[in-house]
């Protein structure tokens, strides 16, 4: 079996923030030139926006430590995420937009829209995050 | 993320932004256009040419900077975006609030 594609970073906030993800993201196009443009922007709008929200409900003032792996296989990709913040409280029943004027609540019914499969744990004091987005032929 | 204001047409503003509009960068996009508006330009065109990823959160930062430029009278327009941005406008339904100009110089050509 040939060993999976999988890249890591685990980022600390402060003062690491939402541009490490992209620096992952762009070594895992780098090693995926064939992925199509909508499939490499939706998998990245979803993953900077997972990890945005789990940035932005940290405890103020407290620092949250974010495990973030992806993987590739043939035909999807998966990113999970696990993180040292306070227990998600998130509904992942499938969520509507906010209204047009609002300027917040489009992240997880974005994320929603952009991936197949999007999965919340809580193990312990750890949150865990999977989403998957199935290629398009 | 890099930007500039150009004035055009005394009441006009161009934001031209460059690089990422997301969560690091959004607070300042919305205080430029905040900033416009209440020196008199109330009509902003933001120039997402340059801008190769937005997410919700730089979304919220143009809705912010419509709703104060509206309420001054004037409005803010999207112009040229890249397929990126295109997609979230596009999936957030912000396409239709946020119709996209070809260009910066034509945002407010027909008003």
């Amino acid at each position: 079996m040939p060993e999976l594609p999988q890249h890591v970073l685990t980022l600390s906030s402060p003062p690491d923030d939402i541009d490490a993800v992209h620096d992952l993201l762009a070594e895992v196009w780098m090693q995926l030139p064939t992925i199509s443009k909508t499939d490499r922007h939706s998998f990245e709008t979803a993953l900077i926006e997972l990890t945005a929200n789990v940035l932005r409900h940290a405890d103020p003032g407290k620092e949250v430590t974010c495990r973030v792996q992806v993987e590739t296989f043939a035909d999807r990709i998966e990113a999970t995420l696990s993180d040292t913040g306070a227990a998600g409280e998130v509904e992942l029943i499938e969520r509507d937009m906010p209204h047009s004027l609002s300027e917040s609540g489009r992240g997880i019914p974005l994320i929603q829209a952009l991936v197949d499969e999007l999965d919340y744990s809580r193990v312990g004091a750890t949150n865990m995050w999977r989403m998957t987005r199935w290629f398009q032929l | 993320m890099e930007f500039s204001i150009v004035d055009r047409d005394g009441d006009i503003a161009v934001l031209r932004l460059n690089g990422r509009l997301n969560m690091v960068s959004a607070g300042r996009v919305r205080d430029a256009v905040a900033t416009a508006v209440a020196d008199g330009r109330s009509r902003v065109v933001v120039d997402l040419t340059r801008v190769e990823f937005m997410d919700s959160s730089g979304l919220g930062a143009l809705v912010s900077g419509m709703k104060a430029a509206r309420l001054a009278g004037g409005d803010l327009r999207i112009a040229s975006p890249t397929e990126q941005v295109k997609l979230v406008l596009q999936l957030t339904n912000m396409d239709r609030v946020l119709p996209a100009y070809d260009d910066a110089e034509t945002a407010f050509a027909n008003a």
